[in-house]
């Protein structure tokens, strides 16, 4: 019988146990690779399988857990050559008793952002393995002991890419009931069921005892079958084994059938005994499991957000109609999206929209570095949004978790591009009830527009609980009807299709005065309405305070807790002056400080005020020139003489970014206008992910005025020629904190050069030595941060 | 470092109180909690660039609230075991196999008939905490990447803690880790492989032999059964001491 067939009966299904423990006690030495085995001692194998075979295991695991080619490098043998032996010991102990699994498990590298392995390198590492797998006659796949979701992801992915066998995935978690990498079993469960996984579950470093809370959260998130290959327990303290006997792991595993656990099996420390024992307690149970309707929710890899609320989608990283979000995409300026993004989160917003359609740039590409960024500082979930299939695809592979995508509308041709890439990365969607013939006009065609897009969605296997639909809103100035079509098709969509709604509301005040109060309260309607996500700038307190006070009115908010803690304190106003513009704040302390001073002193919050009062006598440059640049220079003098020390002078570089964040938007608002003395670019070179000193020089190089081409960490040599030629900068500054590091600090200056570059090349790290520095053909050495603007000055002037 | 080590936490280390015997033919590695509740804010602020004495009460709060957030994000989780040493040409081979090349660690390890390796990470979470800040606030961002480098400190020291009083009457060199001297950073994959650190505490080297999770440290302490002379962690061999920030402010970066 298949696997999937073995699934399909409902009885419990064994797996094997331990390969570890097994190898080390015929002999496999400490820190030897296993995966040789399958080369060097084939009859190891066959004996441990056999006795599985014998035990009762109905699926072995072939021994190819790490047999991939990160982990196989230093060994001097191929995937090629393992697998398939692996494999085929497998199967020639199983006979006609077992299937074989290829067992897949982590690379040994941790993937972005924590680590340096790129998501699409760790889908062709795993595709690899995948490839000889399946071509070997592995009968399904299991991808186990897993921390990294997105590892995880990147397994599944070669799987279904690279062959048509079903998959079973283990994730290892902790006593917290998170994983090393901090995820949950229900963000594992959204993600890995959307992708297509046929049995989820736990394997590893936990014992039986420690699972019912991990199969109960589990159990509420997926309606796929349960896997669990727990260990004999846990460690004893003194290395010694585990501390549960084979009786008592049989036993308490068995009774998990109880909960509605189908497949079960062992690992570290494991053993023909333990398995021929959950054999016998396993025997005549049966599984019970309750069929469970699994709540819509997205999520991310750390966090998983259930549309059981209002859940409020944060609109502000998307450049139409800002010119400043526009200038950061058109720099490559990432980090200006992030700080959008915690902006949004700290103002209460669940998810993020993220667009960065702009004609004059590779959307695909800055939309992979946007969502990698955005998911290396943030949890919250995120909704993928662009015109384009190819753009999305690009996204939905690197997102890890279960994303939204924005949008599809009713016309075939949309429907037919982007659901099939909703269903493969199992991400949810958004509707726009319009099509080829624009946005109809009344509440039904609309209506009916929602049931085709819903229908299609059916029909290519995405859930019900995963489509969201948006009824537009119209600009209600223009379309004076538009609101009440809006709201009423809105409350169909919920009641007669009973799905999600979403819905972008700041257009309706478009052209009307107080716009904040015309929204606000069309919010508030539409919620009333049955509006589930929607689409705000969560930094205007009128519409989170809408938010806030519908579910402290609809009992959602239970005990008022979220209403008294955002509000417990504060002074509302529910006036709206005429000017409509938000008060500046107080200045901080009596007596007022001149922008030199502040900036000195590195007081951040006052010195954006000060710039806008001084911005109103006097010109923007000549802040710069007069104020800014010489306040820096004495901070940098003190800092040159240990007057002062690297927290003052990073202070100082703050309060002198903000003073430049109020120069910029004024002089964005003048055409043509720039504060730039000049561009480069920065990198921390390939291999190297110690960045935190090029992002203080980076810091200070603005506070004079430079445009800084900030290109992040990890940064290949290739990458660094593209962007200083593109920018056509004078200057180049390279970073390495490693001496295994150096040498690609030396090739990408090699590369600077021979792509005869005019750009000048600093240098600089904690191993790095001016010899070095000069060895290697670097133009500059820089001992510090104030020494790389000494030399932008000397360079660039 | 500085020569003055903090005195060995005594705490949470009953559980080592093992037989010498059990430890050395033990199966598989030893994974337990340790106690982080505290890290040095000397050390954080000599870590920023900043002599402890010349830091305002300002940097000290900004230093006092980040060590509160990197403890609490903390995850730390380590692992260890205990080889006996044989030296040869090339440097000192455990007794699994594996050899520790080059002449530095072997010149260290001279009284040493044994070495205990391991390796400690405070997990990713803490590298997600110092990337969060890094996209806001530098200053926040660099106080608690420099307190994360000393909860890293004050985490090894309780391990040697642990791992000294698991040899009573014996002498320890101070720990030892690659990139110290001549002892290669191509070591990184190789002892946590040894330790199954990759699985059992999360813990990897990437290709270029940087440990990730960050916040992370591999070490060799070695164990003699005779007084030795003593010696402390320099930069005496370091080729960066001339610019370096940390020895301006009279400490070491903990990396060589």
């Amino acid at each position: 019988m298949e696997f999937l067939e073995l699934l399909q009966t409902g009885r419990p299904l064994l797996l094997d146990g331990g390969m570890g423990t097994m190898l080390q006690a015929k002999g496999l030495p400490v820190g030897a690779a296993p995966e040789l085995t399958a080369l060097e001692h084939p009859e190891w194998l066959l004996d441990i399988h056999r006795a599985y075979v014998e035990a009762g295991s109905q699926i072995l695991y072939a021994n190819t857990f790490g047999a991939n080619r990160e982990k196989l490098s230093h060994c001097g043998k191929t995937v090629e050559e393992i697998v398939p032996a692996a494999v085929a010991l497998a199967k020639e102990a199983a006979g006609d008793h077992a299937l074989v699994a290829l067992d897949i498990g982590p690379t040994g590298q941790l993937l972005e952002p924590t680590g340096l392995l790129d998501f699409e390198t760790a889908v062709d590492i795993f595709g690899q393995v995948v490839r000889a797998g399946a071509a070997a006659g592995a009968d399904l796949i299991a991808i186990e002991t897993m921390t990294d979701l997105q590892e995880a992801r990147a397994a599944l992915l070669a799987a279904k890419e690279n062959s048509s066998l079903p998959v079973l995935v283990t994730m290892t978690y902790e006593a917290t009931g998170r994983t090393f990498l901090g995820c949950s079993p229900a963000a594992a469960a959204l993600t890995l069921e959307g992708m297509g996984a046929d049995a989820i579950g736990v394997n590893c470093s936990l014992g039986p005892r420690e699972m019912p809370p991990l199969v109960e959260e589990l159990l509420q998130w997926t309606t796929l079958p349960i896997v669990l290959k727990p260990n004999a327990g846990l460690p004893h303290p003194d290395g010694s084994g585990y501390d549960i006997t084979p009786e008592e792991f049989a036993h308490s595993l068995a009774q998990l059938t109880e909960l509605g656990v189908q497949v079960f099996g062992g690992c570290c420390g494991t053993t023909p005994a333990y398995i021929s024992l959950l054999k016998q307690a396993l025997e005549g149970r049966r599984v019970k499991r309750t069929p469970a309707n699994i709540p819509a929710a997205v999520c991310s890899g750390m966090q998983v957000v259930p549309i059981d609320r209002v859940r409020v989608i944060g609109e502000r990283i998307n450049p139409t109609g800002k010119k400043r979000m526009k200038e950061a995409l058109k720099a490559g300026d990432v980090d200006y999206m992030l700080g959008q993004a915690l902006e949004q989160t700290e103002a209460g917003a669940d998810i993020l929209d993220v667009n960065v359609g702009l004609p004059e740039i590779d959307e695909a590409e800055m939309m992979v570095r946007t969502v990698k960024a955005l998911q290396g500082v943030t949890e919250a979930p995120l909704q993928l949004d662009s015109t384009q299939p190819a753009v999305l695809e690009r996204a939905l592979r690197v997102y890890c978790g279960k994303a939204i995508v924005n949008s599809v509308n009713g016309e075939e041709a949309t429907l037919d591009a982007i659901l099939p890439l909703v269903k493969k990365y199992g991400a949810a969607v958004v509707g726009l009830t319009l099509d080829e013939g624009g946005i109809p006009k009344s509440a039904q065609k609309r209506l009916e527009i929602a049931q085709k897009i819903l229908d299609k969605a059916l029909s290519y296997g995405i859930r019900r609980e995963d489509v969201y639909i948006d009824c537009l809103t119209l600009t209600v100035s223009a379309e004076p009807e538009g609101a009440v079509q809006t709201l009423e098709a809105l409350g169909r969509v919920k009641r007669e299709l009973g799905l999600k709604t979403v819905l972008g509301v700041s257009n309706i005040s478009f052209g009307l005065p107080a716009r904040p109060l015309v929204n606000q309260n069309f919010l508030t309607m539409a919620m009333s309405a049955g509006l589930d996500l929607p689409i705000l700038n969560p930094n205007m307190d009128a519409m989170m305070a809408a938010v806030r006070c519908f579910h402290l009115l609809t009992n959602v908010d239970e005990n008022a807790r979220a209403f008294i803690a955002a509000y417990g304190n504060a002074q509302v106003s529910t006036s709206i002056t005429t000017s409509g513009a938000n008060a500046a704040p107080a200045p901080a302390s009596g007596g007022k400080r001149d922008l030199s001073e502040i900036v000195i002193t590195g007081l951040k919050g006052e010195a954006g005020p000060a710039t806008k009062a001084l911005l109103e006598s006097r010109e923007p440059m000549d802040i710069v020139d007069h104020i800014l640049i010489p306040a820096l220079d004495q901070v940098g003098a003190d800092f040159e003489a240990n007057r002062v020390f690297l927290p003052q002078l990073i202070q100082s570089a703050g309060a002198a970014q903000a003073a430049f964040e109020v120069i910029r938007d004024t002089l964005a608002q003048k055409e043509g206008g720039s504060v730039s003395r000049g561009t480069i670019v920065l990198a921390t070179v390939k291999g190297d992910i110690h960045d935190i000193g090029k992002n203080i020089v980076k810091v200070l190089l603005e506070n004079y005025g430079y445009t800084v081409i900030d290109l992040g960490r990890d940064v290949p040599p290739e990458a660094v020629v593209e962007a200083a030629r593109k920018h056509q900068a004078p200057l180049v500054g390279l970073s390495a904190l490693m001496t295994t590091t150096l040498k690609s600090m030396a090739e990408t200056i090699q590369a600077l050069h021979g792509a005869g570059l005019p750009c000048k090349i600093m240098v600089g790290g904690a191993v790095l030595t001016p010899d070095y520095a000069q060895q290697i053909h670097a133009d500059f050495y820089a001992k510090d941060a104030k020494e790389s603007v000494d030399i932008a000055k000397r360079v660039i002037g | 470092m500085a020569g003055t080590k903090p005195p060995p936490s005594t705490r949470n280390i009953s559980y080592l109180l093992s037989p010498i015997s059990k430890l050395l033919s033990q199966e598989s590695v030893t994974l337990l909690p340790i106690s982080l509740t505290k890290l040095n804010p000397d050390e954080a602020l000599r870590y920023m660039g900043t002599p402890p004495e010349k830091a305002g009460a300002d940097l000290r709060a900004l230093v006092e609230v980040c060590a509160r957030e990197v403890l609490a994000a903390s995850r730390p989780r380590w692992a260890y075991r205990v080889f006996s040493l044989s030296f040869e040409d090339g440097g000192v081979r455990l007794n699994c196999g594996l050899l520790l090349p080059g002449q530095d660690l072997k010149r260290h390890l001279k009284d040493c008939r044994q070495a205990a390796v391991f390796c400690a990470t405070l997990s990713a979470q803490v590298d997600a905490l110092i990337r969060r800040a890094e996209s806001g606030d530098m200053l926040r961002a660099l106080a608690l990447d420099c307190c994360a480098a000393a909860a890293v400190e004050e985490v090894c020291n309780q391990i040697e803690g642990g791992l000294q009083s698991q040899f009573p009457g014996c002498y320890f060199p101070f720990r030892y880790s690659p990139g110290y001297g001549d002892l290669p950073l191509t070591l990184q994959g190789p002892l946590l492989n040894l330790l199954d650190a990759p699985r059992k505490v999360g813990l990897c080297a990437s290709a270029t032999h940087i440990l990730t999770p960050r916040k992370s440290v591999t070490a060799i302490l070695g164990i003699a059964d005779h007084p030795i002379q003593t010696n402390t962690r320099s930069c005496v061999g370091c080729p960066a001491r001339d610019g370096c920030q940390y020895r301006k402010s009279g400490g070491h970066c903990g990396i060589s």
